[in-house]
């Protein structure tokens, strides 16, 4: 009865444990850029388009096709935008990571207790609260779960020396790679056990290693590594208060105090006290030539060691695989004092509930914080939908949206996926929203005021307030109260393949086609002219493949009678321009951008002749 | 085998029934029709609307900072456009603002009507209270302007512009 009572604790109480602390992530709802992996699904047409939507560099140059692109468009394809299926995979994979996190530290310490305490320790990391709270990290969740896998096979390798077992660490090795970059650190993983247990087994780690390095030729020459943002590696002494930090966080006691005030003696006092056990547990069983702590403290060091580069970029669920080596080591820790005495049991029953008051009230925080935003998100997102059926083809304002919501929903444009209107947000909106410049501009976002109250005047527009538990139409009080208000002043962004900035193109441009519209060889438009000398003409056009047949050509551009720049284009395809403008410009209320090609093309039964296809012009 | 076709039954009966779900469960909006309110909580984000100008964000959930001219609009009540309203602004004129700038006079408008000025001397929670005429009061909403003679300029204690602290704003029937 004990043994039996022991084995489904074993198997049963670190999902149950899961399920508690992160229940509200469960039932978070889309958020960020989960709504970019949503909308990918839109894209595919053909299966070049599939091909290239599963494994084309993506979001920083990022190629994860099992753990973002299927995942997302898989259960996208069935569940539509219902968040809870997602999560339910997520937590199925966690499961599974919680079951070979047991059996591993299990087999490895000869101990249930520790294989037992292992996955518990690991869910109290706060370090897990966001991928089990946010669609778009489940990359972590299904990374650890190749990890695992791939070394409970190695361990059953060292133990039966079956083939199928090195083989099956083999499969699970390789799908890493499609789950997360991070996978490439998994040879150094194996023969840092090799080399702490099992010796006899170091040689057959080394192919491992072939692979790993043939991935990050492979992934440096198709992602070449940023030069510039968050995501710039920088290969400095910075990386070791980066590895302080992060080691502090992993201790947990850091991060109580941004959610239950604390005296100020505690992080440090409580890091210092988890620090000191752990290393001095390591170290006096390596001294006793056991070097499994010495291979546990080498998993958190190996997994974390490509992140810490990024000295810009540290964020707390970049723990969530690194610390499964210190979970191990605390349950061995735990299981090992146990055996020695029942006093040492306590002291360390103490010790790790220190640790998991001070993860526990963060992760679960984290996960309420992930699911309230996610509400929000979900309250604007459904309401825009039906707001969509409501009114077909109608322009839809939103106002009242704050600097959470927009940057949690509105800049990541999930609106495209629900319906074919175009949302933007009402003139003056700006205000309530702080600008992240690394991550996007708001401007793209904001409809003029000139170009908002025509669109009000003539029915184009509605207006949809946002705050509340629903969204409320105000589109008449906009019209008549808010509206005269606005300043008649130009658009510094103008879609022209939206009808709406129909009035600000000169004559010449051909009628709307879909999102674009097609000039002839010269046409002109108006907008709101450069406020300071560092705002550029950006635009983004489309070069039809006829148009090369006689060579590359050229785009001329001019503002205001003087002129701006030059661009060759030389491949069909998406154009993109950026351009600085003339100093005698700046400060101008308006100005007319004129577009001029070297050379049109007529197409085989159209009789236009074509310059170049249009969507966006923005000054910023 | 025939565990296989029950399974395989099973997993198209499942994905057949997917697929008919809408992309997205949308979320009923509150359509016009129903009417802008007569009083205004200005801490309400469904009212946010009816606040046109010269308010800063919501603060400790129930009211508002304003700056030295903020305009609201409210629906007037039924039958003021035959008996006239009173117009309620309810505000507390801080200790913060009153001992720089001491005693403070609320003025307001409506179209090109000015409505009687009060002046309010001490420091606390305040009402300005005037009677609004029936011909002012004949429109789906109004637009009621109210300036102070005398605020907290931007730099002065902050970098915002501060007026009074405001909860609630309306026309009250006869």
């Amino acid at each position: 009865m004990t043994e039996r009572l022991r084995r489904l604790s074993f198997w049963l109480l670190p999902p149950a444990f899961c399920l508690w602390v992160y229940w509200f992530g469960l039932r978070a709802w889309f958020q960020q850029d989960d709504f970019a992996w949503l909308g990918l699904r839109l894209q595919v047409h053909s299966f070049a388009d599939f091909l290239s939507a599963m494994f084309a560099p993506m979001a920083q140059g990022s190629i994860r096709p099992w753990s973002e692109r299927a995942f997302f468009m898989a259960c996208s394809a069935v569940f539509g935008m219902e968040a809870l299926p997602f999560h339910i995979c997520i937590f199925l994979t966690q499961f599974a990571n919680l079951a070979l996190l047991g059996a591993i530290t299990r087999r490895v310490t000869r101990s249930w207790l520790a294989g037992l305490a292992a996955p518990l320790l690991w869910l109290s990391n706060p370090g897990l609260a966001v991928p089990l709270s946010w669609t778009s990290s489940y990359n972590q969740v299904l990374c650890a779960f190749c990890l695992l896998g791939a070394f409970y096979c190695f361990l059953r390798y060292i133990d039966s020396e079956r083939r199928a077992w090195y083989v099956a660490q083999w499969v699970f090795f390789v799908l890493g790679f499609g789950a997360l970059e991070l996978n490439v650190v998994y040879p150094a993983l194996a023969l840092a056990y090799a080399l702490a247990a099992a010796p006899r087994f170091v040689r057959k780690t080394l192919p491992l290693f072939a692979v790993s390095a043939a991935y990050a030729v492979l992934h440096h020459i198709v992602a070449p590594p940023q030069v510039s943002g968050v995501y710039q590696m920088h290969w400095d002494s910075a990386v070791f208060t980066t590895f302080w930090q992060y080691w502090q966080w992993a201790l947990a006691a850091a991060r109580l105090p941004d959610v239950r005030p604390m005296p100020d003696w505690f992080a440090p006092a409580a890091t210092a006290v988890l620090t000191v056990v752990l290393l001095g547990f390591a170290l006096w069983r390596a001294w006793r030539r056991e070097f499994l702590g010495l291979f546990c403290l080498a998993w958190f060091g190996i997994v974390l060691a490509p992140l810490l580069p990024l000295r810009d970029h540290i964020t707390d669920y970049y723990l969530a695989i690194p610390v499964i080596g210190l979970a191990m080591l605390g349950g061995w820790s735990m299981a090992a004092a146990w055996k020695k005495s029942v006093a040492l049991g306590a002291i360390s029953f103490v010790i790790a509930g220190l640790y998991v008051a001070s993860g526990l009230p963060v992760s679960r925080a984290t996960a309420r914080w992930y699911f309230n935003r996610g509400r929000k998100v979900q309250t604007m997102v459904a309401g825009v939908a039906f707001a969509q059926q409501l009114h077909p083809g109608k322009l839809i304002l939103l106002n009242g949206i704050d600097s959470d919501l927009f940057w949690a929903g509105v800049y990541h444009k999930p609106f495209r996926i629900t319906g074919g209107n175009d949302v933007y947000l009402t003139p003056g909106s700006e205000t309530g929203i702080t600008a992240h410049g690394e991550v996007g501009a708001i401007g793209d976002y904001l409809l003029a005021p000139a170009v908002a109250g025509r669109a009000l005047e003539r029915e184009e527009a509605v207006v949809y307030q946002v705050g509340g538990p629903r969204l409320k139409n105000v589109t008449s009080h906009f019209r008549d109260q808010v509206a005269p208000t606005w300043k008649k002043e130009l658009p510094r962004f103008l879609n022209v393949g939206q009808k709406l900035f129909a009035d600000l193109l000169g004559p010449s441009w051909y009628s709307l086609e879909g999102g674009y519209r097609w000039m002839p060889g010269e046409a002109t438009l108006r907008m709101g002219g450069p406020v300071v000398p560092a705002e550029r003409l950006h635009f983004t056009g489309y070069c039809a493949e006829g148009q090369l047949a006689g060579g590359p050509f050229s785009l001329t551009v001019s503002a205001g009678g003087l002129p701006v720049g030059s661009v060759e284009i030389r491949k069909a395809g998406q154009v993109d321009g950026d351009l600085a403008f003339p100093a005698t410009l700046i400060g101008r209320e308006e100005v007319e951008i004129a577009l001029t090609v070297s050379r049109t093309f007529t197409p085989a039964g159209d009789s236009r002749k074509l310059g170049m296809a249009f969507g966006t012009f923005a000054i910023r | 085998m025939r565990r296989l076709a029950l399974i395989a039954l099973v997993a198209l009966a499942f994905t057949a029934g997917c697929k008919r779900r809408d992309k997205i469960v949308v979320q009923p909006t509150e359509e016009e029709g129903q009417a802008l309110a007569s009083v205004v909580r200005v801490a309400d984000p469904r009212m946010a609307p009816q606040l046109i100008s010269g308010f800063h964000d919501v603060e400790q959930n129930s009211w508002r900072w304003t700056k030295s001219k903020f305009t609201v609009a409210i629906r007037p009540p039924s039958g003021a456009a035959t008996k006239g309203a009173k117009l309620e602004l309810k505000f507390s004129l801080p200790d913060a603002v009153f001992t720089k700038v001491g005693a403070v006079t609320l003025s307001a408008k409506i179209g090109t009507t000015e409505l009687p000025a009060m002046k309010f001397p001490k420091p606390g929670e305040c009402t300005y209270s005037v009677e609004v005429p029936a011909t002012l009061l004949n429109a789906d909403s109004v637009k009621v302007e109210f300036t102070l003679d005398k605020f907290l300029a931007a730099g002065a204690a902050e970098q915002r512009e501060l007026g009074v602290v405001v909860s609630t704003v309306g026309f009250e029937a006869k």
